[in-house]
């Protein structure tokens, strides 16, 4: 659907390139995670795909064209949803979703069906005669995504949609989120939750300074040497067990251990049983997608 | 025409849930015009009556001194406070602050009112005035010289009543009183021009609707920097809306709130300020009022393209406000708001020159007072034309800056 060939970009008077080179194929009907640090570049690359800035070298088509005509031929194809709560405050949901459907042209039949489907999708139904201004930081997220769904976009750019919200609300719109590929959009998602892009992403790029890291689906990037076993116990790990298999300690009763094979596995867990090691958390071959970006991003600190 | 229906519609919407917005833009000028207006008053009234007692010590008690008494107070300038007969009576009662002024007429005074002091070998007593020392010299002064004149007039009165009875001419028995000097109309002279100078009400009415105009700074730039700071315009612009489009759509809500203004404050001055004892105001009529709209309609375009630079220059909206508050107060002072453009002197005259407000009180004064055609206006219209295309031009440059 979307691919990006060798695109680098450079803001005026910056000393570095804010893109460099990145290449990326986001295939069409998924939910694609994009993820960095602060001042990777996701919100840069955003923005081109948005038609927010300029002067860019290398390529980018959609569906197979270059993307400045596929915007200016279905310009609605594309749609943001930005970090900000890109709204009027002073306006109603229904005001704002009236002034944004304007905004897209759509005609006054469309324009109100496609405004009642992104009410629904939202569920604003009790806020819409409501100011945004007086709305909770969740209803505000999800009015947020209902003004980007209207015009029925292709592709989806979310930069941060669930920053500020409350453990439901985030529930409901990673759910929702999740749900509009089948609907016929495709999702770009950037955000700092890695546990939110494991949960919804199929397919992850890790960028950082402006190139990418990592990129292909999750499963894949996730999995790892079947040989490491990382574990969470119930108490010390006996030091001659230790000793035995290699052990790293990753913090209070986490260890990471190196298995000859992973046959040895069995004998691993009675040997602790043994030792009086009740295991709370075993992880084999696969390691999770924090563990993967701290690895990959070199864990310092950016801001 | 969808998008721009949208846009006209939400700046509408927003505008009318700005409570301090519409406060600033249609309360507070008609505050300042009602309560300028009543204040200089007097100011713009050449001849106006000054608000300053005096009393008469008529020593005399003659039809001479009874006359002269009454001319002054025809004159109507000062308030005639009392009549008293003794001058320790008026003494005391200046020092109670009850009045400012007290001319004593000395015994006498009718009957030497034809003799020149010592003329005839007898000394004349003078006139005394006694004045309260906190009294304004010039008032001082301005009350000396309408004695003087009242004087004069008396004196010529009775040396034509007795050149009459000598030459045995006729003559209306108990000396009527001639209205004389005949009245004088005050003129402003004004860089080689002579116009009638303004009313409180005309100078008032069109200076405070181009102050409260300009002050369209405040809601514009309010939302305009909200929409930059939460992203709207970023949104919008990827939504391919061209940020001519954005400043368009602002255009013209706020220019149809421009003319609102003019309406309202039209109003006010012509049927509010008499209801407060003030003079109507006077507008012109036929294409006089083409005229007076075409310079209200520049003086607008002015106004809102400066309000889009302002906003575009500002990061917060804390910052548009001291900006524009500011910037709108400095215009209006240098450009004859606050105080007309005539009562300053040459060097700031020239100044004023430079203020887009000055341009457009100079553009309505032209057409209310000289009744000046469309050719009087165009220099001021081409002005305010040039400063409105000049602010939009740089808020477009500034906006795509940020943006690139």
């Amino acid at each position: 659907m979307l691919h990006i060939a060798d695109v680098s970009f450079r803001y005026p008077g910056a000393a570095a390139a804010a893109l460099e080179g990145v290449r990326l194929d986001i295939p069409p009907g998924g939910v694609y995670g994009l993820l960095g640090p602060n001042g990777a570049g996701k919100t840069t690359l955003i923005s081109i795909l948005a038609g927010l800035q300029s002067a860019v070298s290398g390529q980018i088509t959609l569906n197979g064209r270059p993307l400045a005509e596929a915007r200016t031929n279905e310009p609605r194809a594309i749609a943001l949803v930005p970090q900000e709560y890109a709204f009027y405050p002073m306006l109603t949901v229904a005001e704002n979703l009236q002034f944004f459907s304007g905004i897209l042209g759509l005609a006054r039949r469309e324009s109100k069906a496609q405004i009642d489907q992104a009410i629904t999708f939202a569920r604003l139904e009790q806020v819409v005669g409501k100011r945004a201004e007086q709305l909770s930081g969740g209803l505000r997220r999800r009015l947020n995504l209902a003004i980007g769904l209207l015009g029925k976009p292709k592709l989806l750019l979310l930069d941060e949609p669930t920053v500020g919200v409350d453990p439901q609300s985030r529930s409901f719109l990673l759910e929702s989120i999740a749900g509009l590929p089948a609907a016929g959009t495709t999702v770009l998602y950037t955000s700092h939750y890695m546990e939110e892009v494991e949960a919804i992403c199929q397919r992850v790029a890790i960028i950082d300074q402006g190139q990418v890291l990592a990129e292909g689906a999750l499963d894949d990037l996730l999995r790892c040497d079947e040989s490491v076993v990382e574990l969470v116990l119930g108490a010390d790990m006996p030091a001659e067990l230790a000793g035995r298999y290699q052990t790293t300690e990753l913090g209070p009763l986490a260890y990471r251990l190196k298995l000859t094979n992973t046959a040895a596995l069995p004998r691993l867990l009675d040997e602790l049983a043994a030792g009086g090691c009740p295991v709370h958390r075993l992880n084999v071959g696969r390691q999770n997608l924090e563990q993967l970006f701290m690895r990959l991003t070199r864990r310092s600190l950016r801001d | 025409m969808n998008r721009l229906i949208a846009l006209w519609r939400k700046e509408t919407l927003a505008l009318l849930r700005d409570r301090h917005g519409l406060a600033a833009l249609f309360v507070m000028p008609v505050i300042f015009i009602l309560v300028m207006t009543m204040a200089l008053h007097d100011a713009f009234m050449p001849g106006a009556a000054i608000d300053v007692g005096y009393a008469i010590v008529d020593l005399d008690d003659t039809a001479h001194s009874q006359s002269l008494a009454r001319r002054l107070n025809k004159t109507g300038s000062f308030r005639l406070a009392d009549t008293v007969a003794q001058a320790d009576t008026a003494r005391q009662a200046i020092r109670d602050g009850r009045y400012a002024l007290a001319l004593v007429l000395p015994q006498g005074f009718g009957e030497r009112l034809l003799a020149p002091a010592g003329a005839d070998g007898q000394p004349t007593e003078p006139l005394t005035l006694m004045v309260d020392p906190t009294l304004n010299p010039a008032l001082q002064l301005a009350f000396r010289n309408q004695t003087s004149a009242a004087l004069g007039t008396l004196r010529a009165d009775e040396l034509t009543r007795k050149a009459g009875q000598l030459f045995g001419l006729p003559t209306t028995a108990n000396a009527p009183e001639r209205d004389w000097p005949d009245e004088i109309v005050s003129v402003a002279v004004q860089n080689d021009r002579s116009i009638r100078p303004p009313s409180s009400v005309q100078q008032n009415v069109p200076a405070w609707l181009v102050f409260a105009m300009f002050f369209v700074v405040i809601p514009i730039s309010s939302i305009l920097i909200t929409e930059r700071q939460q992203g709207t315009l970023q949104r919008l612009a990827s939504m391919g809306l061209p940020f001519r489009l954005v400043l368009l759509g602002k255009l013209l809500p706020f220019f149809v709130v421009n003319q609102i203004q003019a309406g309202l404050m039209v109003g006010v001055g012509m049927f509010g300020v008499p209801l407060f004892g003030g003079e109507a105001l006077v507008m012109p009529q036929g294409v006089g009022l083409l005229n007076w709209w075409l310079v209200a309609a520049a003086v607008s375009l002015a106004a809102v393209a400066c309000a889009l630079f302002v906003a575009s220059v500002t990061r917060t909206t804390q910052q548009a406000t001291i900006v524009g508050g500011v910037g709108n107060i400095l215009m209006g002072a240098i450009g004859g708001i606050m105080v007309p453009k005539f009562m300053m002197p040459a060097a700031m005259q020239t100044l004023a020159e430079f203020s887009p407000m000055a341009w457009g009180l100079q553009g309505f004064h032209t057409v209310m007072l000289r009744h000046g055609d469309f050719a009087a206006i165009l220099p001021d219209l081409l002005k305010l034309l040039a400063c409105a295309a000049a602010a939009l031009a740089a808020a477009i440059w500034l906006n795509h800056r940020h943006t690139a």
